[in-house]
C-alpha cells in the first residue's frame, strides 16, 4: 500500500469532492484518502470490502482498530485489538492498544490490566497515568507524572490532567507554551478555549475558538463549544441554532458526540425532555446527573433530587453549589438540622474559595450561607453586589427582601416583596407573614389586614392575625390590632387577647383624641368592647360614652 | 490564604475558651477555604467568614453574654437556636476590634425586632394630651399590653443553577497510532475527531462493488431509518447518493432479439387526418375494458411499436420514446400549450434501467 504522508484536511474544501474525484477518475479508492478527510467510516467500508473481497492487505486488522478508534466506535476497535491479541504472533504493543479503548469504554480496570501486559512505552505511560487519576491514587499519580517525557504528546497529556483537575491555568499554560515552537498546532487553540470555557471567560474562549473554526467550520467539538459560550454569552435560543447548524451539516451515518449533542439541547431548551434525554447518559457525561438534578429542583421534586445526588462525591463548584442547594432545600422542607449545616458548609466552601468568591453563583452561595446562618446583614452585602443581575427575579427577591427585612429596612423590602410574581411564593406563608409585617412597620396596616381577609381559615391565618395584632400594637395602629385581638380573642378565650383588645381599644381612644383617628371610630370600638364579658368592659365603655357625650360625639 | 490562617490563630489565641476550639479541628474544614482577602467585599465580612470557620462544631458552646441576651427575643426554637447561638460566637470573635464590633451590634440591634423599631407607638407622645384623670387612668391599659415579639420564619429559596452544557473533555494523547508508524498529528493540527461528513457505509459499498465489478462479494447492509418523516434530509441524501451511483454507470443497451424500428422514425409526425381526429377523441386510457397485455398491444400499435413474442422489448421502445419526447427541447415547449393531450404518464423521472440482456 502506498501511502502518501498524511495532510490534514484543512479548510475549504468541501469533503464530498473527494468521493465526486474518484467518481470521474474511476480510480480504485484508497483508505489513505478517506484517513485524509477523516471519514472513516468511508476508511472502514472499504478495509471491509478489501477484506471480503480476499484482498489482504498488511495490517488490515490494525488499520480497522485505529480507524474505528478515531471514529469513536470504541467498541470494535476493542474488537478488533482482542481478536488480534488472542491471534499469535501478535505484536505486543496491541496490548497497549486494547487498554486504550478499554479506557475510553470506561473499564478501567480492565484497561489496567492490559495496558500493563504491553512493553514499557510513553503511551502506555500516559494511559497508565489517567488511570491513576481516574482511581484517585495521588501516589502512582506522582510516580507515572514523573515519567512524562518533555515531549509533546507527554505534556498534552499532563494538561488534560489539569484540565480534569480544574487546574485551568496550569493547562492553558503548557498549552500556550507548545503554541509557542509550534504555530501550527491548531487543535491546541480549542485546548484552550475549552479552559477559558471553564474559566468563565466565554468571549476570550470564543475568541481563541475562531482560530481554529476559520480552519476547520465543521468541526464538532468546537461548534459544540461555541453553542456552549453562546448559552453562557446569550441564551439557549442562541446556542440552539448554533447546535443546530452543527447538526444540520452533520451526515446522518455520524454518530460522534451525538449523546453530547443530544444533552446539550436539553440544555439548550430548557430541560425540555430532560427525563428521555438524561437518564441514560448518567455517569457518561458527567453533567447528565447535575442537570438532572437542576431538573427535579425546578419541578421542586426535592426528594428525587437529593436521591440522584447524595452519593456523588462533589469535586467541582458546580457539584458543591448543587449538593448545598439540595440540602437546603430539603433541610428547610423536613426541618433537617443536618441537612442545612450540610448545606451551609458547602456554601461557604464554594463562595469563599479563591476561583468562585468574584463569581455571581459564589456570591449567591456566600449570601445563601450567611442566610441559613442568619446573619442577614452579610446576606445584604453579596446579594446587593450581584443585584444588577437579578431584577425581575423571584427566588431573589424572595430571599432579598427577607434580608432585608430581617434588618429592619421594611421599606425596600416591601418594595422587593412587591416584585415578586409566582403565585406560589406569593401563597407562601413566610412571603405573606415578612409583607405583612412590612405593611405594618411601614404603617400600611389596612394593608396588612387585607392579607389576613384574603386567607383561608388555618393556622397559619391565627399565626397572622397574632402577628397584626402585636405589631400593630407596637406601632401604635391601634385600630386593627384592636379587630385582630377581637377575632383571636373569639377563636381562643385566652385572657392575654382581651389584654390586648382593652389596650388597642383605649389606644385607639387615646388617637382619636390626639386627633390622629376620626373620631367616628369611636362608634366601631364599642362593639368591638362588647364582644368580651368582662365587667372592666363596662368601666371602659361608660368612660367613653362621657366623653362621647361631653364632646358631642353620636355613638 | 496565608493572612487569613494567621488571623484565624490570632483570633483564637484571644478567645476565652481555647481548649474546646482545639477540638474543633477534625471539623474545620471551612478553615482551609478562608478567602483570601479581596476587594469587593468589605473587611467586615472576611473577618466573619474567618468567625464561622473557628465555630463549625456543635460541641463549641460558650456563656451567652448577657447583653446580647436582652436583645434576643425569648421563645425561639429550633434553627433561630442555632442562630443564637452562632451569633453570640461571633460576637466574640468582635471583641478583638472594638470598632467594628460596636458597629455590627449597632447594625443589628436596629434589626432586632425585639428593639423598638422607627416610628413605633411611645406613650410619651401622648402625655401632653388635656385630658380628665380618668382617661388619664384609662390610658395605662395601654402600657398594661405588652405586645408579643413574633418571630417569623426565614425561608432560603435557594438558587436553582442554570442547566450546565457539557463541553467535554480534552484529548489526553491516549490513542493508537497508525499501523505504519507513520505520524497522524491528530490532536495537534485538527483534532482527533471524525469529519462531519462521514460516507454512508451503504453507498460506498454499493460503489465499491460497481467498481470492481465483483457483484457477488458483498451482502450489502441496507439500514432502515427510525422516524422517516422526522428525518426528510436521511431519505433525500440517500435518493441523491443512489441516484449519482446510477448515473455514472454506462448508458442501458438493450439488445433487441427482433429488429425494432429506430427511434427517429417512431417520433415522425402522424398523417394530419390522424392529428385532426386526435383533436376531437382521445387516445384510450387505462380505463379501457381490457386487461393490461391488451392495452400495451393498443398503445403500441397506434405508435407503430412492432408486438413480438414477449412485450418487454416492445415497451422498451415505448419507454424510450417517451423519455426522448420527454427530454427534447423542441416537444417540451409545444407541450407546455396542450398539456392534457399528450399521453402523460404520470411518473417523474425515468429510472436508468439497468443493462438487460434478454434470450
Amino acid at each position: 500500500m502506498i501511502l502518501s504522508r498524511v495532510k490534514p484536511a484543512v479548510g475549504g474544501e468541501a469533503p464530498t469532492s473527494e468521493k465526486k474525484k474518484k467518481n470521474k477518475g474511476k480510480k480504485t479508492p484508497r483508505v489513505e484518502d478517506y484517513l485524509n478527510q477523516r471519514d472513516y467510516l468511508g476508511s472502514i467500508t472499504l478495509l471491509e470490502f478489501q477484506r471480503s473481497a480476499g484482498e489482504r492487505e498488511e495490517d488490515a486488522d490494525l488499520w480497522l482498530g485505529y480507524c474505528a478508534f478515531h471514529l469513536g466506535d470504541y467498541r470494535k476497535a476493542m474488537e478488533e485489538y482482542k481478536a488480534l491479541t488472542e491471534r499469535s504472533g501478535c505484536p505486543a504493543d496491541v496490548w497497549v492498544y486494547l487498554a486504550c479503548t478499554l479506557f475510553f469504554l470506561g473499564f478501567y480496570k480492565e484497561a489496567e490490566e492490559a495496558a500493563l501486559k504491553a512493553p514499557k512505552s510513553q503511551l502506555q505511560n500516559r494511559l497508565l497515568f489517567h488511570l491513576a487519576h481516574k482511581f484517585n491514587d495521588e501516589k502512582k499519580l506522582m510516580g507515572f507524572h514523573q515519567n512524562l517525557e518533555d515531549v509533546t504528546e507527554d505534556q498534552l497529556s499532563l494538561a488534560s490532567i489539569h484540565y480534569m483537575r480544574s487546574h485551568y491555568q496550569e493547562a492553558i499554560d503548557i498549552y500556550k507554551r507548545i503554541l509557542l515552537q509550534n504555530r501550527d498546532f491548531l487543535a491546541l487553540n480549542v485546548y484552550v478555549a475549552l479552559c477559558y470555557y471553564k474559566l468563565d471567560y466565554y468571549d476570550v474562549s470564543q475568541e481563541v475558538l475562531a482560530v481554529y473554526l476559520q480552519s476547520i467550520p465543521d468541526s464538532t467539538i468546537a461548534l459544540n463549544l461555541k453553542a456552549c459560550n453562546h448559552f453562557r454569552l446569550y441564551n439557549g435560543k442562541a446556542a440552539e441554532a448554533e447546535l443546530k447548524n452543527l447538526i444540520d451539516i452533520s451526515s446522518s451515518s455520524f454518530e460522534f458526540a451525538k449523546e453530547l449533542i443530544r444533552h446539550n439541547l436539553v440544555v439548550f431548551r430548557g430541560g425540555e425532555g430532560a427525563l428521555q434525554v438524561l437518564p441514560p447518559l448518567i455517569d457518561v457525561i458527567s453533567e447528565a446527573r447535575l442537570n438532572l438534578v437542576i431538573y427535579y429542583l425546578r419541578q421542586d421534586d426535592v426528594q428525587e433530587a437529593y436521591n440522584l445526588i447524595k452519593d456523588l462525591e462533589p469535586t467541582t463548584p458546580q457539584e458543591y453549589i448543587l449538593k448545598g442547594v439540595v440540602n437546603a432545600a430539603l433541610g428547610q422542607e423536613v426541618g433537617s438540622r443536618d441537612h442545612l449545616k450540610i448545606a451551609q458548609q458547602f456554601f461557604q466552601l464554594v463562595g469563599g474559595s479563591a476561583s468562585e468568591c468574584d463569581t455571581i453563583p459564589g456570591r449567591q452561595c456566600m449570601a445563601s450561607c450567611f442566610f441559613l446562618l442568619r446573619q442577614f446583614e452579610d446576606v445584604l452585602i453579596y446579594l446587593n453586589s450581584v443585584k444588577s443581575y437579578f431584577y425581575n427575579e423571584d427566588t431573589f427577591n424572595f430571599n432579598y427582601a427577607q434580608a432585608k427585612a430581617a434588618v429592619g429596612n421594611y421599606r425596600e423590602a416591601e418594595e422587593v416583596f412587591l416584585l415578586i410574581q409566582s403565585e406560589k411564593i406569593k401563597n407562601d406563608y413566610v412571603y405573606l407573614s415578612w409583607l405583612a409585617r412590612c405593611y405594618i412597620m411601614n404603617k400600611k396596616a389596612r394593608l396588612a389586614w387585607e392579607l389576613y381577609l384574603k386567607m383561608e381559615t388555618s393556622a397559619e391565618s391565627f399565626s397572622l392575625l397574632q402577628l397584626i395584632a402585636n405589631d400593630c400594637y407596637k406601632m401604635g395602629q391601634f385600630y386593627y390590632s384592636a379587630k385582630a385581638f377581637d377575632i383571636l380573642e373569639r377563636l381562643d378565650q385566652n385572657p392575654e387577647y382581651w389584654e390586648g383588645k382593652r389596650g388597642a381599644c383605649v389606644g385607639i381612644f387615646q388617637l382619636i383624641l390626639a386627633g390622629r383617628e376620626p373620631r367616628e371610630t369611636l362608634r366601631e370600638v364599642l362593639p368591638l368592647l362588647r364582644n368580651t364579658g368582662n365587667p372592666q368592659v363596662e368601666y371602659i365603655i361608660r368612660a367613653l360614652k362621657k366623653w362621647a357625650k361631653d364632646n358631642r360625639v353620636s355613638l | 490564604m496565608e493572612r487569613a490562617e494567621r488571623e484565624k490563630t490570632q483570633l483564637i489565641t484571644n478567645q476565652p475558651y481555647d481548649e474546646s476550639l482545639e477540638v474543633n479541628d477534625s471539623e474545620e474544614v471551612a478553615s482551609v477555604y478562608t478567602p483570601t482577602p479581596r476587594q469587593t467585599v468589605s473587611r467586615k465580612s472576611r473577618r466573619q467568614l474567618c468567625a464561622m470557620a473557628n465555630n463549625s462544631s456543635d460541641e463549641y458552646e460558650e456563656d451567652s453574654k448577657p447583653k446580647k441576651k436582652e436583645t434576643q427575643p425569648a421563645g425561639e426554637q429550633g434553627l433561630s437556636e442555632n442562630e443564637d447561638e452562632e451569633e453570640e460566637e461571633e460576637e466574640e470573635d468582635d471583641d478583638d476590634d472594638d470598632d467594628d464590633s460596636d458597629e455590627t451590634e449597632s447594625d443589628e440591634d436596629e434589626g432586632e425586632p425585639g428593639s423598638a423599631p422607627e416610628g413605633a407607638y411611645d406613650p410619651a407622645d401622648y402625655d401632653h394630651l388635656p385630658v380628665t384623670a380618668e382617661i388619664k387612668e384609662l390610658f395605662q391599659y395601654i402600657t398594661r399590653y405588652t405586645p408579643q415579639t413574633i418571630e417569623l420564619d426565614h425561608k432560603l429559596k435557594p438558587f436553582i443553577p442554570d442547566f450546565i452544557p457539557a463541553v467535554g473533555d480534552i484529548d489526553a494523547f491516549l490513542k493508537v497510532p497508525r499501523p505504519d508508524g507513520k505520524q497522524d498529528n491528530l490532536g495537534l493540527l485538527v483534532l482527533d475527531e471524525p469529519c462531519t461528513k462521514q460516507s454512508d457505509p451503504t453507498v460506498l459499498s454499493l460503489w465499491l462493488s460497481e467498481n470492481s465489478k465483483q457483484h457477488n462479494v458483498t451482502e450489502v447492509k441496507v439500514k432502515s431509518l427510525e422516524n422517516p418523516e422526522k428525518n426528510p434530509k436521511a431519505i433525500e441524501n440517500w435518493i441523491e447518493s443512489i441516484s449519482e451511483l446510477h448515473r455514472s454507470k454506462p448508458p442501458a443497451t438493450v439488445h433487441y432479439t427482433r429488429s425494432m424500428p429506430d427511434i427517429d422514425t417512431l417520433m415522425q409526425e402522424w398523417p394530419p387526418e390522424f392529428e385532426e381526429l386526435l383533436g376531437k377523441v382521445s387516445l384510450p386510457t387505462a380505463d379501457v375494458n381490457c386487461d393490461l397485455g391488451e392495452y400495451i398491444d393498443i398503445i403500441c400499435g397506434i405508435l407503430d411499436i412492432p408486438v413480438y413474442k414477449s412485450r418487454i422489448h416492445s415497451l422498451h421502445v415505448l419507454f424510450t420514446l417517451y423519455s426522448e419526447f420527454k427530454n427534447s427541447q423542441h416537444f417540451k415547449a409545444l407541450a407546455e400549450g396542450q398539456k392534457s393531450d399528450t399521453l402523460s404518464v404520470p411518473r417523474s423521472g425515468t429510472g436508468d434501467p439497468e443493462t438487460l440482456t434478454f434470450d
